[in-house]
């Protein structure tokens, strides 16, 4: 706990600096004339104008002026006090002033980036100015609660991010939740065939991690689950997880297989499209993923199981079970943990080609996504790893289209950033397994990492026809003899200058990334912020990459936006060394910005306690009053808005404090 | 400056695509199998050749635009443009490409083939001069730049070699050029040796 040299009682003496920020408030807002302003309103003692208030010197000077002038509020009017709120505050609790008797007036994002005129842009520096110090004069001592931390952490997705920063964590002595949705972990790169440049086998190098996940002591791996319900703050979360019932006891499975040869759904046609192959094959309604799948546990459809769903089958599979792991009577189970942190992983989704009808995806056989390649190109795929199209035949032309929804903005306005290495990889694959004449259609060639433009100097010297322009269509209306039965790419080859026309036997759309379709009720249920294009919001694009706006929530990986695998895990990594240094220290500081009720003026009439999102408000049934849980408020200041009665007051935010700054801004204008 | 306002006539209007069929990816892959132009699959046409280029200003295709058409086949093209001919051999592009892609040679290489191919623009001095020089070379073992100049206006542009022969008469008063034969010490015929298993070697190209 701070001490405080000044009683609040004392009359406000108040310190007001105008920061230049070097031009970027000089330029535009005229500083001496705030710093005279500042002056002359009630209250203030020492008024001045410095070119970098957050520096060393400008901040010695502040500490300088609290002990030679006897000050005891401050005012910066510099930038957004999520930059420097927290160096002011340091700079007057470590003079002896209550962080909490500082207050920021942001005229640099608020004003001198967002306004054209200068002399409307000084009017309005005045103003914020003028608000910041009457706020401030009302100021009172308060202190910064500390709160105990949970130290296991939830780790939301179990594809490459969320495998790395659940080890990463449990191998820090964590205990570590891990959330899968999939009856497998893995993600999409389990999918995947070989990773690039170095064409690592994508299975390779990720089953092992897989079975580390479900050995390690520290990691309780729950997949075909889902998270539910969050609640509670940074360093004690309450979370609701969702164990989708299975209809196959896990602890019992061994995965041999034995009730899936049993499986009545023996014909093709009544068999369903299988996920894991991208639909290029088929699976019964009892199946596991892919052989290498973790948990090695089956799963029974229930969209799909004659049994579960009309309640008559023959149960072949039950009879086949040696060990009697299926149970048709399993339900969801809600489980309910408590962790101090959580990290998000919950990766991407393809984009849909089938939106870009021009490129005839769904309408023509031989037109593929990357993401079906890589299952053709795989051993273990559908076709054993020859590339042969749906009818049969091995294409001796194959055009690679670039860009497909991603910089457009019908689709996607941003760059999918994995799609060029994504496709040369495919031309080589392809070139490789089938020696076609392949065609490579690039709107610009994005290969920026470590090893990426010599893997794209190695498929250019490998003879792949590169043909910068982006595809208009894909057809197959043919024009001349030689396009009969082809697919016709259509573009303009811009580096030759030349409308072109190229047949093929087989089109790969190279398809970008883009939010989970569930994106936007993940945002709800865990609080945290979407960019424009629908990622997870980062709380800054350089500086705090992997932190969210809401304590206690990190991302990890292309849920956060697109990226590469040595990308994805890198940021797994710093998710959970952030996620780290918040358990391992075991408290938490929490502001101060409390709801409380004035216990005379409160009715009793309970409209505060099911709005409170933190569930912190209970009633008091002898007094008939509300009663705020300090240690859940999260002072989101619903209640105080709602109370009919002005009972709920908040920390921080009083009425007195809130109606002092308006007349601030009002007053000098 | 009056301006004269455009007439229909004088617009343009061709028919302007490539179909596949109209290309030959063989040249593109025979082209860059030759011994030096290997790195030709490697160019990220990025211009620098064309960029350097002192003659780029007056070439039809800029030196990149030639990489491209030759990879992507389009043979008639690149062999009937007047770059492969306007190129001086200065190697700027070759000094400055990012790809160490051997331009100057590939412009040789471009040369010869479109001799081999008898495509070359008639009436352009430089493939005479390149045969003859070449021929005089294998008769002599000597580049005898008197007599090769002579033969070259004469088979090309008879009239220009009068025109010129006052400059010629000065050049060779001064001794700095002779009509008289010029042939190495010894025998031609090792240098012919040489010369006919470059000739002979499994690039099939023509050294001249």
């Amino acid at each position: 706990m701070i001490m405080h040299r000044k009683s609040p009682e004392d009359q406000p003496r108040i310190g007001v600096y105008v920061c230049h920020c070097g031009v970027n408030i000089a330029a535009k807002v005229d500083v001496e004339h705030v710093r005279d302003f500042a002056a002359s309103l009630p209250g203030v003692v020492v008024s001045r104008d410095y070119k970098f208030a957050c520096s060393d010197p400008g901040q010695e000077l502040i500490q300088k002026d609290i002990r030679e002038h006897d000050l005891n509020r401050i005012v910066v009017a510099s930038c957004s006090p999520q930059l420097h709120e927290r160096t002011f505050r340091r700079t007057c609790a470590d003079a002896g002033l209550s962080p909490f008797f500082f207050q920021m007036a942001n005229i640099r994002e608020h004003v001198s980036w967002v306004t054209v005129d200068p002399g409307a842009a000084t009017t309005k520096a005045r103003a914020l100015v003028a608000a910041a110090v009457r706020r401030v004069a009302r100021a009172e001592a308060l202190a910064l609660r500390q709160v105990p931390v949970r130290p296991e952490v939830l780790v939301v997705g179990g594809g490459i991010a969320g495998i790395h920063s659940a080890l990463t964590l449990a191998n820090a002595g964590k205990k570590v939740f891990l959330v899968e949705r999939e009856p497998t972990i893995g993600g999409h790169m389990a999918q995947l065939d070989k990773t690039f440049p170095t064409m690592d086998c994508s299975a390779c190098i990720l089953t092992p991690k897989m079975s580390d996940v479900k050995n390690h002591p520290n990691i309780t791996m729950w997949t075909y689950s889902e998270v539910d319900e969050v609640s509670g703050f940074t360093g004690n979360f309450k979370v609701k997880v969702r164990r989708k019932a299975r209809y196959i006891k896990e602890e019992l499975c061994v995965g041999c297989g034995d009730c899936v040869d049993a499986c009545v759904m023996k014909k093709e046609k009544v068999q369903v499209p299988d996920e894991f192959n991208v639909g290029l094959s088929k699976r019964k309604a009892v199946y596991m993923p892919f052989p290498q799948a973790t948990p090695a546990c089956m799963v029974i459809d229930p969209k799909q199981c004659l049994q579960l769903m009309k309640g008559k089958c023959a149960q072949t599979c039950v009879d086949a079970c040696e060990r009697a792991a299926v149970d048709f009577d399993q339900t969801d189970e809600i489980v309910e943990i408590d962790v101090g942190a959580i990290v998000m992983a919950t990766g991407f989704r393809p984009f849909d080609a089938k939106r870009i009808p021009e490129y005839g995806y769904g309408r023509f056989d031989h037109v593929y996504t990357t993401l079906e390649v890589e299952r053709l190109v795989n051993a273990s795929g559908p076709t054993g790893g020859e590339v042969v199209l749906r009818d049969g035949t091995v294409p001796k032309t194959v055009g690679v289209i670039h860009c497909v929804g991603s910089r457009d903005r019908r689709h996607n306005a941003y760059c999918s950033k994995v799609c060029c290495m994504a496709a040369l990889k495919m031309a080589h694959l392809v070139k490789e397994r089938t020696g076609a004449e392949v065609f490579d259609f690039y709107v610009d060639m994005r290969t920026p990492s470590k090893g990426y433009e010599e893997f794209y100097d190695q498929v250019l010297s490998e003879g792949v026809q590169f043909i910068r322009g982006r595809v208009a269509e894909v057809t197959d209306w043919a024009m001349t003899p030689e396009e009969e039965g082809k697919l016709v790419i259509r573009v303009e080859d811009t580096l030759i200058g030349v409308a072109r026309r190229v047949p093929v036997d087989m089109v790969i759309l190279a398809v970008g990334l883009e939010p989970q379709v569930d994106t936007a009720e993940m945002q709800r249920r865990f609080n945290i912020s979407c960019s424009q294009e629908g990622f997870f919001l980062e709380r800054h694009p350089k500086l705090a990459p992997v932190s969210t706006f809401t304590d206690g929530i990190f991302l990890a990986g292309a849920c956060q936006g697109p990226k590469d695998i040595p990308e994805v895990v890198a940021q797994a990594g710093a998710a959970a060394a952030e996620a780290l240094a918040l358990v391992d220290r075991g408290h938490v500081d929490i502001e101060p910005n409390t709801a409380w009720i004035e216990e005379e003026a409160c009715s009793g009439c309970k409209t505060c306690i099911p709005l409170c999102p933190f569930n912190a408000i209970t009633r008091d049934e002898e007094k008939a009053i509300a009663v705020v849980n300090d240690a859940m408020c999260k002072g989101c200041g619903t209640c105080v808005a709602a109370c009919p009665s002005g009972a709920a007051q908040q920390n921080m935010f009083t009425d007195e404090q809130i109606y002092e700054e308006i007349e601030g801004v009002l007053a000098y204008v | 400056m009056a301006q004269r306002t455009p007439r229909m006539s004088n617009l343009h209007i061709t028919r302007r695509i490539k179909y596949q069929n109209e290309l030959d990816l063989g040249f593109g892959k025979v082209m860059t199998s030759i011994p030096g132009a290997e790195d030709l699959l490697r160019c990220i046409q990025c211009g620098t050749c064309s960029s350097t280029c002192p003659l780029s200003i007056y070439m039809d295709h800029t030196p990149r635009k030639i990489i491209a058409m030759t990879r992507a086949g389009f043979k008639d093209e690149v062999l009937s443009s007047a770059t492969i001919w306007l190129c001086a051999s200065c190697y700027s592009c070759t000094v400055d490409c990012p790809k160490k892609i051997k331009i100057t040679d590939v412009m040789y290489a471009l040369k010869r083939k479109a001799i081999e191919e008898k495509v070359w623009p008639r009436g352009l001095p430089i493939p005479v001069l390149a045969k003859e020089f070449f021929a005089s070379v294998l008769r002599t073992g000597r580049a005898n730049e008197g007599r090769t100049v002579a033969k070259v206006w004469l088979k090309t542009r008879p009239l220009k070699l009068l025109a010129n022969m006052g400059l010629g008469l000065r050049l060779m008063a001064r001794g700095r050029m002779s009509m008289k034969s010029e042939r190495m010490t010894g025998s031609v015929d090792q240098l012919r040796k040489i010369l006919d298993s470059v000739h002979n070697s499994d690039t099939g190209h023509s050294p001249g």
